[in-house]
């Protein structure tokens, strides 16, 4: 039996959908095998940042509305083993999708594969309420900036609500040298108003611009620095223990090559 | 409708737990009352000691058919018995009239009756509603509510908006460990942190109704 895992925020914009194309990248590259779900009925956008829009034959909506069978939606992508779409619909929108379908088809999915991730529109609407529904655990994807931890806050209260215990987080964006200079919001701040565990920090890359406009996921990349702390939650979400990266770009190339490796200087 | 709340109160003392009735009440609103009390958690009340009643003076009648009701519908055990229920009764009365109630020092905060306790962050468009004083036992973020018609106390970092005294008691008040709120409201007045700089709270304080203004001030001593 799988694991269903709903990647949400709230707010748009933050990163939900680069995060659930790296991380479901991250875990095919592990091994498993994983299932991309797009939630995000009428704005879909998780097939153009995995590059697959154009394979597209039928969607989530087809699924559910038994126009095709569950196999016939899902889109492999072949630079990965095991790796899976279940693309959303672009020509309906949220209600098109009752949150007893998403149920059974999340089911049918964690019956054959060991990930299922959930790509969560923004809002806290029908399309949140579709894209929790099977999850039995949830991430969190927030940035350094009042509005997205506000939204964020309110999102954990309604996972919680919904009996999805113990949320984790992950921080995208984040600038260091403006958290330095205190422009930026203090990530020990952000965890201490939040109040759930730190799944991972991902530092702002100019790199996913350039992967998402290809369709790779940063985490194909060994030399993106967004692309390593991607990899890093896919090691804690697979249960290993990884040290937080440090971010300081004042650091040496040997020592951030230490840190990579889990050495630490203290 | 309040004091339909109270009308029968579970207090626990040193011996025990005691039910405590209303003296005007009508029997068959105290079956009534013990059945909403109970009903709803009922498994929490089973197997619980109650030593004896209080506050009322029931015929032997009545008292047996109470505790056949707490014993047998509801799994209590009771312990006490007619006589000492009367004993009981005549002393609570004496209790009442001449109790040594500590005079209080500077003045009552709130009132006394029921808190809510609430353990956990309270998060971003969450409303705690409250008939009475809320405790929360954690962080209440920036967009949650907490609404009392007695006093507020947050044992963590207030950063929410607070309402007490929200049926007009000037007397109460809303502390915190770190009291850093969006709004504070007291009663039909309203205020909030100065502009500027995000305010940062380093001591314990409570929001209090001096002259007509709701202003913040420790309220432990300076040490």
């Amino acid at each position: 039996m799988g694991e269903v895992i709903v990647i949400t925020s709230g707010k748009g914009g933050v990163g939900k959908t680069t995060t659930t194309a790296n991380i479901g990248t991250g875990l095919a590259l592990e091994g498993k095998s994983v299932v991309l779900l797009d939630a995000d009925i009428g704005l879909r956008n998780l097939d153009v940042v995995m590059g697959l829009e154009n394979r597209i034959v039928y969607d989530l909506v087809d699924v559910v509305d038994g126009i095709c069978r569950m196999k016939q939606a899902l889109i492999k992508d072949k630079r990965y083993p095991n790796l899976y779409l279940m693309p959303a619909a672009q020509t309906k929108d949220k209600n098109a999708v009752n949150p007893e379908q998403m149920l059974k088809l999340t089911k049918e999915l964690a019956e054959e594969y060991d990930y299922i991730l959930v790509d969560c529109p923004a809002g806290i609407e029908q399309g949140f309420k579709n894209a929790i529904v099977g999850a039995n655990r949830s991430i969190v994807v927030t940035t350094p900036e009042v509005s997205a931890v506000r939204d964020a806050d309110r999102i954990i209260g309604l996972l919680e609500a919904n009996g999805l215990r113990n949320p984790q987080l992950i921080i995208n964006r984040v600038k260091i040298d403006m958290v330095k200079r205190g422009d930026m919001m203090n990530i020990d701040d952000m965890v201490d108003i939040l109040a759930i565990d730190l799944l991972g920090v991902i530092p702002d890359d100019e790199y996913i611009v350039v992967s998402t406009n290809r369709g790779e996921p940063a985490i194909s990349d060994s030399k993106s620095l967004a692309g390593q702390a991607y990899k890093n939650i896919v090691k804690r979400i697979l249960g290993e223990n990884v040290p937080f990266m440090n971010l300081d770009s004042d650091e040496g190339f040997m020592s951030k090559l230490a840190k990579v490796f889990g050495f630490r200087k203290k | 409708m309040l004091m339909k709340d109270n009308a029968i109160v579970f207090k626990g003392t040193k011996e025990g737990l005691y039910i405590v009735l209303k003296e005007e009440m009508i029997f068959d609103d105290i079956i009534h009352e013990l059945e909403n009390k109970i009903k709803p958690s009922k498994r929490f009340f089973e197997g619980a000691k109650i030593v004896n009643f209080k506050g009322k003076n029931l015929t032997p009648g009545e008292y047996e058919e109470l505790v056949d009701i707490l014993q047998n519908q509801y799994g209590m055990q009771f312990l006490g018995d007619y006589d000492s229920l009367c004993r009981s009764t005549a002393l609570s009365k004496e209790e009442s009239k001449g109790q040594l109630i500590p005079e209080p020092v500077k003045q009552s905060l709130g009132n006394e009756e029921t808190a809510l306790f609430i353990k956990g962050t309270i998060r971003s468009g969450q409303l705690i509603k409250a008939n009475g004083n809320i405790v929360v036992l954690g962080d209440v973020n920036p967009g949650a509510y907490l609404e009392a018609t007695g006093s507020i106390i947050v044992m963590g970092n207030m950063r929410g908006t607070g309402h007490s005294g929200t049926q007009g008691d000037y007397n109460t008040y809303i502390a915190a460990f770190r009291l850093e709120p969006m709004q504070l409201r007291i009663g039909d007045i309203i205020n909030r942190p100065p502009d500027g700089n995000q305010y940062k709270s380093k001591v314990p304080e409570m929001a209090v109704v001096r002259k007509g203004m709701i202003i913040v001030e420790p309220y432990l001593g300076k040490k």
